[in-house]
């Protein structure tokens, strides 16, 4: 708004010609309809949560009257159980998968930022060739796996879902931290022995506290691996043991029950919205991290 | 600093500010997780090999041991199947055309968030990568709806509209030209509602347009800050010396963006190759199996075929080219500078 008032000024005072400020303005205005038609699956969605027993799928087409907004689907979705109990199994398989992940990558990321053993170098090149695969090779594995796990008769568990998500999560978040712990200089811990710590107290008092929001990072992204997945939950778990994510598919395929698109909207809203919360405040840590893998180029 | 008890030996002291003396530490701080993942990764695709190499049909026949080693059967037969190669050639042109959307929109996208005249680009960078925030699932399943079959699905909405626009056109031109009567034509018009999930090469479109969505605005960040560092100063002098839009884009903006462009497609493209999600949850790669990119093909074999040994094959061959992208990702990018 201020540009715009500082151009009708520069305007007037003959520092711009009009020409000039047209240009601006039809640039801006090129800009601004491409976003809009690149962002329309996500004002879809929204208008189609907030339409609930309206219009929107009647006549009106696709650009439903924001007069008739109201919270409906979002009651509909809140009021039942299905989405309390999936969230509860997806909260368990979170739980699992965080707190495993974190267990697990804060020693090995240290002996591989501090320690020298034989086959380090190994290890870490092996980490890093795994961070570089995104979710099929987890797809792909799960053939074997499905076997094995149907025939020791845990595979409707959550625990061991959530298990598996860790040991997916390992490489990636193991080299992330072991950057971060790069970063922090050695004369501390020296200093620390020096005054009589011991190792695991260097660990507890020096590193952790230092390597907070590197910690932060893995969080996030523990968390992600573990709420975001679908198809190896939907694949391993049996109807009563649903997470978030298979539910939002049987409500977009409507699989289970037809449901009108509103209900669908308004699940899938809240099942985005802790995430793209967490990822927009927390995004220049996650910047930051990503920076790291020199994913700038 | 008083936190700490004192009074320890030299010796224990020396060995102590060595920090990089003691192997066995540093063994056991890397075990647990070296072997959890190896538990749920390596393992299985050993595994995976293995059932590969053998008959099993069912999950129950996979760890019973009542298989018997056939060799390289299954390869043969999956080498001779139609079904495997439709799937590979599916997967290749699914890759293949996605990272060309990809790469043409995220340049133009990049080119209008850096030009000069055009005003809020802070804001709206952080509006075009929004598609990265969300649940790949959520995404997924928002496109389904999108390209929903039902009359009233927001792509054949827009049909729709358009059918409308092209028959209040005709009926303009029909009362100006008013000798004779004008119709619509036919072959302009939309068949709404088109049931866009339930043929071959419509439901191709739809996956190629939600992987587009889904992986552009990674490459636009990365172009993004490429053509930053462009010197202005070279877009001056060429613009100076004449030079069109054409021949400062080919000369100047692309050699300077040409680097982060490969980097970033590798990696996009490895991800299209093993993409499951986009065609599983539009149709489950139909119809009638059409469009089954390969790990979907893979898993339909085993999970819902009963073909464990088959669909083995299949996954160690996925992984195989899964290995090559990884390993070019890794030598192409430097990122494993660090772990020599």
């Amino acid at each position: 708004m201020k540009g715009l008032y500082n151009a009708i000024v520069d305007l007037k005072a003959g520092r711009r010609t009009p020409e000039d400020v047209a240009k601006t303005a039809l640039a801006t205005g090129f800009a601004v309809s491409i976003l809009l038609v690149l962002m329309f699956p996500v004002y879809w969605v929204v208008t189609a949560s907030l339409s609930g027993g309206s219009t929107l799928l009647t006549s009106d087409g696709v650009f439903a009257d924001p007069t008739g907004y109201n919270l409906e689907a979002y009651r509909t979705v809140l009021g039942g159980d299905r989405f309390w109990s999936a969230l509860q199994n997806s909260l368990v398989v979170v739980f699992v998968t965080v707190s495993v992940t974190i267990t697990l990558a804060v020693p090995g990321a240290y002996a591989l930022s501090r320690r020298k053993f034989i086959g380090k170098s190994n290890v870490l090149y092996g980490y890093v060739l795994f961070t570089q695969v995104g979710a099929g090779l987890s797809i792909a594995v799960l053939v074997a796996l499905y076997a094995l796990f149907v025939e020791f008769g845990v595979n409707n568990n959550l625990l061991v879902l959530g298990l598996f998500y860790a040991g997916g999560a390992i490489p990636f978040n193991t080299w992330l931290l072991k950057l971060f712990m790069d970063n922090i200089p050695v004369s501390y811990e020296e200093a620390a022995i020096v005054d009589g710590a011991s190792q695991w107290q260097v660990m507890r008092e020096i590193i952790l506290p230092l390597a907070k929001p590197g910690l932060a990072v893995v969080l996030v992204f523990a968390f992600l691996a573990g709420w975001n997945e679908f198809i190896v939950a939907q694949t391993l778990l049996s109807p009563g043991n649903e997470t978030l994510s298979i539910e939002l598919y049987g409500l977009a395929t409507g699989s289970r029950h037809s449901t009108p698109w509103t209900e669908f909207a308004a699940f899938a809203i809240l099942f985005a919205l802790p995430v793209a919360l967490i990822y927009f405040f927390a995004q220049s840590y996650v910047e930051s991290g990503l920076s790291f893998g020199g994913m700038e180029g | 600093m008083g936190v700490f008890p004192s009074g320890r030996s030299t010796t224990e002291l020396v060995d102590d500010l060595n920090l990089e003396t003691r192997d066995l530490i540093g063994w056991l701080l890397v075990a647990p997780g070296l072997l959890l993942f190896s538990m749920f990764m390596i393992y299985p695709i050993a595994m995976l090999i293995y059932i590969s190499l053998t008959d099993a049909t069912t999950a129950g026949s996979v760890v019973s041991g009542e298989t018997s080693v056939v060799g390289f059967d299954n390869y043969v037969e999956l080498l001779t199947d139609w079904q495997f190669w439709n799937s590979m050639s599916i997967t290749w042109l699914y890759l293949a055309l996605s990272l060309v959307l990809k790469v043409i929109l995220a340049i133009g996208l990049a080119m209008v968030l850096t030009h000069e005249r055009v005003k809020g680009k802070r804001y709206m960078r952080a509006i075009v990568i929004i598609p990265m925030g969300f649940p790949p699932i959520f995404t997924i399943s928002v496109w389904r709806a999108m390209f929903s079959g039902a009359r009233f699905g927001p792509m054949n909405e827009f049909l729709s509209m358009y059918n409308g626009a092209v028959t209040s056109v005709a009926g303009l031109v029909d009362t100006i030209v008013f000798f004779t009567t004008v119709n619509a034509p036919q072959f302009l018009l939309a068949d709404v509602p088109v049931g866009f999930l339930s043929s071959r090469w419509t439901a191709f479109a739809a996956y190629v347009t939600t992987e587009v969505w889904l992986a552009y605005p990674f490459m636009v960040i990365i172009i993004v800050s490429a053509l930053q560092d462009v010197p202005g100063e070279l877009q001056d002098a060429a613009k100076v010396d004449g030079a069109g839009f054409f021949h400062r884009f080919v000369n100047v903006t692309f050699p300077s963006i040409k680097g982060p462009v490969i980097f970033a497609s590798i990696l996009t493209a490895a991800t299209s190759f093993q993409n499951f999600l986009i065609p599983w949850v539009l149709n489950q790669g139909g119809p009638a199996r059409q469009n089954e990119l390969i790990l979907v093909y893979g898993y339909r074999e085993a999970i819902i075929e009963n073909q464990f040994a088959l669909a083995s094959s299949i996954m160690t061959i996925a992984i195989i080219i899964i290995g090559m992208f990884m390993l070019l990702a890794v030598k192409k990018t430097n990122i494993a500078e660090g772990a020599a």
